[in-house]
């Protein structure tokens, strides 16, 4: 078990170093030069070299990126050329914010499609299963930005049960999880339905019916324990589409986290902070993704036995 | 007893089954599934829509043109879906919006079906170090949320509507190496093509003869369902203002305008989601049906 943790962690370097890479490339083109429009149009060709020196820009893509990877290795990545302050501290200062949002957004997306794809499954082709997919199918669809600003109309502007943004306390994060979470439901109602319709029809289920366990255990105890894997392994891989789809959900209620950052970052064209939270996300996401790959290893005793050997 | 009719009866009716093309076959599935009807539908008559559009709408005029006088007025027998806060008809605009999304959603699937196709058959037909380089690249892909990587995409390349489109298809490109790879990997072991081989055929026509057609249908199904997200992610760049540029009709920079004037003016907001909505998921319809048609094992 400690191999295979070892193994995962040590194949993720090339990984991350090719993400940090990827991202440093592309807003290395996004920004130009960017001491022109700081030095102004008066700079003298000595100024505007000793600025690039100042901030770093000298040198090649490639001994740039070095630099870069060298510094965040230490926990720097540089200050935001818009406020000057240290953007690890800044992303640092958003980061439970988002972190927030995406627990209670799984749990969200959990609370709903458990419930209903298990629902669907064990009553197949029944009313209930069509009204399940219908809702999965409509959950789909929406655009998370737009279900945002349907709940703010409806919840918060005519009924007044919730606060349109800002943060103001555990409310304020009740629409911005159903947002986020609505797709995550919808995908996950689907799986959990399909992955439930396989469990129900082995042999198993069949012999514990026959042993007498009531119906509920036999659902509960039996097919979802089993039906599980596939269901957490769509959460694993999803958990990337909740911080991407954070960002919108952040910008629709004005959430402080780390979406609105690189939105509001990206406007000011301020790289530094562009760079460094994209590079953190991503390496957030990677994270989460082995450490899921590492609990279902932990649950089913099939995988783990691969590695106990 | 067998009489001599139904004896030929029967014999018509076996060679009419053996007649029936993988075509008829794939057509008689999606007839009886009514969603996919319902989505095949309504994907037309959005593309019609958009076709038709600029004969209706004269796009300076009724879809740019500012008519301040009638600013953000509710619905009406006049303004079907109102009017916008420089006094555009929102019922027109939705309709030519159309052009955007579809336009937007399908070029940025075509960029990701040719960069995906090739470098996902060429990954698994030729193996070894290229093979492992770029699947390791493709896993670099699939670790940066797709909307981030187009947010990054689009402020490296400026804002414009062909930027957008290259943003959403470089981040929807890796999904489809995965698929097309996995699809190589599993015929290229089978004696047709190593007797394509020993015939001397050249690489890239063994691969577009008699690999790619195996997954073709596999490489449909990702493409219709890519290009209703690949709709949602050009509206959510456009919301967040790094899409098509104003004055365009696009869906999600009128949800941005429409943001606003939420307060009082909610249909606004109402109109272009719907129109969002009704689009993907008419896609989203068509798509699982092919998928179900294509690939009966999947179906329940």
């Amino acid at each position: 078990m400690y191999r295979y943790i070892l193994k995962r962690l040590l194949m993720l370097i090339p990984v991350l170093l090719g993400v940090a890479f990827l991202i440093f490339a592309i807003m290395d083109v996004a920004a130009g030069d960017p001491v022109y429009s700081i030095a102004g149009p008066d700079a003298t060709e000595e100024q505007l070299d000793a600025l690039r020196e100042e901030m770093g820009l000298k040198g090649t893509l490639l001994e740039r990126y070095v630099r870069y990877i060298g510094n965040l290795v230490r926990g720097d990545l540089g200050t935001s050329y818009v406020t000057k302050l240290d953007v690890m501290d800044v992303y640092m200062q958003r980061l439970p914010n988002t972190l927030k949002l995406a627990i209670l957004t799984m749990v969200v997306a959990v609370g709903m499609a458990i419930p209903l794809g298990v629902t669907a499954a064990v009553h197949q082709n029944s009313i209930r299963d069509t009204v399940s997919m219908v809702l999965a199918l409509l959950g789909l669809s929406m655009p998370n930005f737009w279900l945002g600003l349907l709940l703010i109309m409806f919840f918060s502007l005519k009924l007044g049960w919730f606060p349109t943004g800002g943060n103001q306390g555990f409310r304020s994060i009740v629409l911005p999880a159903i947002t986020v979470g609505a797709g995550l439901a919808a995908l996950m109602t689907r799986t959990t339905r399909s992955s439930m319709l396989d469990v129900i029809r082995q042999d198993y289920l069949r012999t514990a019916r026959a042993k007498g366990v009531s119906e509920k255990n036999v659902i509960q105890k039996h097919a979802l324990k089993n039906a599980l894997i596939p269901i957490i392994t769509v959460f694993g891989v999803q958990f990337s589409n909740v911080l991407g789809g954070s960002v919108l959900a952040e910008t629709v209620f004005a959430w402080p986290g780390v979406g609105r950052l690189v939105v509001d970052a990206i406007d000011q064209r301020d790289i530094p902070t562009v760079t460094g939270a994209l590079v953190l996300t991503t390496m957030l996401v990677t994270l989460v993704n082995l450490l899921v790959d590492i609990i279902y290893a932990y649950v089913d005793p099939r995988i783990k036995a691969q590695y106990t050997k | 007893m067998t009489t001599y009719t139904q004896v030929q009866k029967q014999q018509r009716a076996t060679k009419r089954y053996k007649k029936r093309s993988s075509f008829e076959e794939i057509w008689r599935q999606l007839r009886r599934n009514k969603g996919a009807i319902l989505g095949m539908i309504l994907v037309a008559v959005i593309v019609i829509i958009a076709l038709i559009s600029p004969l209706i709408y004269d796009y300076q005029k009724d879809i740019a043109g500012q008519n301040i006088k009638q600013r953000l007025q509710k619905p009406s027998a006049e303004h079907w879906f109102g009017t916008d806060e420089l006094g555009r008809d929102i019922f027109a605009r939705v309709l030519y919006g159309a052009r955007y999304s579809l336009a937007v959603g399908v070029v940025a699937v075509l960029v990701a079906l040719v960069i995906g196709v090739t470098l996902g058959a060429s990954a698994g037909y030729i193996g070894g170090t290229f093979e492992n380089i770029v699947m390791r690249v493709t896993d670099i892909f699939l670790a940066i949320p797709s909307v981030l990587m187009a947010i990054a995409v689009v402020s490296a390349l400026g804002k414009s509507t062909l930027n957008l489109m290259l943003a959403v298809g470089l981040a929807s490109t890796a999904p489809f190496v995965r698929v097309v790879r996995a699809s190589v990997l599993v015929v290229k072991d089978e004696e047709y093509i190593e007797a394509a081989r020993a015939i001397g055929m050249r690489p890239w026509k063994i691969i577009l003869v008699h690999i790619l057609p195996n997954c073709v249908s596999q490489i449909i199904v990702q493409a219709t369902l890519r290009v209703a997200s690949a709709i949602i992610s050009a509206a959510q760049l456009s919301f967040l203002g790094l899409g098509v540029p104003a004055p365009a009709p696009e869906w999600g920079s009128m949800l941005s305008s429409g943001r606003q004037y939420i307060r009082d003016h909610s249909y606004m907001t109402l109109f272009p989601g719907l129109a969002i909505m009704v689009t993907v998921l008419s896609l989203n319809l068509f798509g699982d049906g092919l998928r179900d048609a294509l690939d009966p094992k999947l179906k329940r």
